[in-house]
């Protein structure tokens, strides 16, 4: 076997093992956050009984009304119990850019050049979407 | 007064029988709050069991059918609809990649064309009214029902030249087939015309919270000549991309409601691992014929409803 196809192969089982480490992360994070939610072992920011009220709305009213948070606002009000939520999402969120950045020494190291390129385009793209800096539509 | 088993029992009379007029009444302005979280975990584990069976991600059941029949708001439903599918193939990408069923040099340079345009999808799709928006996605579920009741996907296509661009990017392999343990070396043609089909597909994907497995599969398999098993692998793993980004503008835009996406993310989390566990007992041809059935009528409730006629 060509030993850059090795190299590559070996990367294809780093991403699953940081992939499933990021999932677990992810998953369980939003799976305990939504319970201390639902229970109110948290304040929340807007109460879940009130939500009726404004689900049905578009978002930028939605927004506007409650003063929920944008961008990565939520980090500064993790002791809000809805927005403890964010957390699980915002790693599961994240999982792909972590493991794209993990794939760059090997992919510099096997020195798949194309690839390398790819990658590094691709981790530009999650970045400017997670950033929230471009892209609004308010 | 009803007793919460009765009401409990009722909601899944009226989720059986999808019925809104049903939910409606039940959970009217007296109704507790969580009798919708609960209806939506209830919702997504069905969905989820018979989503894989069917073949299909959970993102291009979850839309149509939650804004067909829930009260929320399209903005947030398509943010969950996002998280649901990125859900569904994060948990599935460690097993395809070590199992050597997705294929990272087939990924990159598609999931890369398509993640870029899916977040031009969800911006144009968080810009536009949502009435167009819910005509455009019943216009979609049709075409996707159209395409997924037509298309013959080949188990080991032919491919008689590889093309010069696949060459460059080394998108070639060798699939083993764990049932068979037979090895068959694999390449690709027609990749600038997959290319440009992969914009369209994440354009689709952003501006309706799909997941878009539904077309990457046979565009994969179809177009491109990759053996189906590869195929459907990297579909998934290309997902993850198209999704992570996408959901980013939804959720950077504040459209990301925990108590739609949490119970949502879960339900139909667990509910494919029951899937994935009667897949080999239930006959997947009478789940895709229920499937398709449920994403017409999803599709013309969402073009119904867009248009003003079923609201």
């Amino acid at each position: 076997m060509d030993p850059r196809e090795h190299s590559i192969l070996e990367e294809q089982r780093i991403y699953a093992r940081w992939l499933a480490a990021g999932i677990l992360i992810g998953f369980s994070s939003l799976v305990a956050s939504f319970f201390i939610y639902l229970f109110g072992l948290m304040p929340p920011g807007i109460p879940p009984e009130t939500l009726p009220r404004y689900w049905s709305l578009p978002v930028h009213e939605y927004v506007a009304l409650t003063g929920a948070p944008t961008g990565w606002s939520w980090l500064r009000r993790l002791g809000e119990s809805d927005l403890l939520n964010f957390a699980g999402v915002a790693v599961l969120g994240t999982t792909t850019l972590v493991c794209y950045l993990r794939l760059v020494p090997v992919l510099a190291k096997a020195r798949a050049r194309i690839l390398l390129f790819i990658c590094l385009a691709e981790i530009v793209v999650l970045a400017v979407a997670a950033s929230g800096v471009a892209f609004s539509t308010h | 007064m009803r007793t919460r088993t009765a009401q409990v029992a009722w909601l899944f009379a009226s989720l059986a029988l999808f019925s809104p007029e049903a939910l409606a009444a039940e959970a009217g302005p007296g109704a507790p709050w969580w009798i919708w979280p609960v209806a939506l975990f209830v919702s997504c584990f069905l969905l989820g069991i018979i989503a894989v069976p069917a073949g299909v991600g959970g993102g291009v059941l979850f839309v149509p059918i939650v804004s067909g029949f829930f009260p929320f708001h399209l903005d947030f439903v398509r943010g969950a609809g996002l998280l649901v599918a990125l859900s569904g193939a994060l948990a599935a990408g460690p097993r395809l990649l070590d199992g050597g069923l997705a294929n990272l040099r087939l990924a990159l340079p598609l999931a890369l064309i398509a993640s870029t345009s899916s977040i031009l999808g969800a911006v144009i799709g968080l810009a536009l009214p949502a009435s167009a928006v819910q005509v455009a996605l019943g216009l979609a579920i049709l075409g996707i029902v159209a395409v997924m009741a037509s298309v013959r996907n080949s188990e080991h296509p032919h491919v008689p030249q590889a093309d010069r661009l696949s060459q460059a990017l080394g998108m070639h392999g060798i699939f083993t087939d764990g049932a068979t343990g037979s090895t068959t070396p694999w390449r690709v043609h027609r990749t600038p015309a997959a290319l440009v089909l992969f914009v369209f597909i994440g354009i689709l994907a952003g501006m309706f919270g799909l997941g878009a497995g539904w077309a990457n599969l046979p565009v994969l398999n179809l177009v491109m000549g990759v053996p189906l098993k590869v195929s459907a692998g990297t579909s998934s793993f290309i997902l993850t991309l198209v999704d992570s980004s996408a959901a980013w503008i939804y959720l950077n835009q504040g459209a990301v409601l925990p108590i739609i996406a949490a119970p949502s993310v879960i339900g139909m989390m667990l509910g494919a691992r029951i899937g994935a566990r009667v897949l080999h007992r239930v006959p997947a041809a009478t789940i895709r014929r229920l499937v398709l059935a449920l994403l017409l009528f999803a599709g013309l409730r969402a073009l119904l409803k867009g248009l003003g006629i079923w609201t």
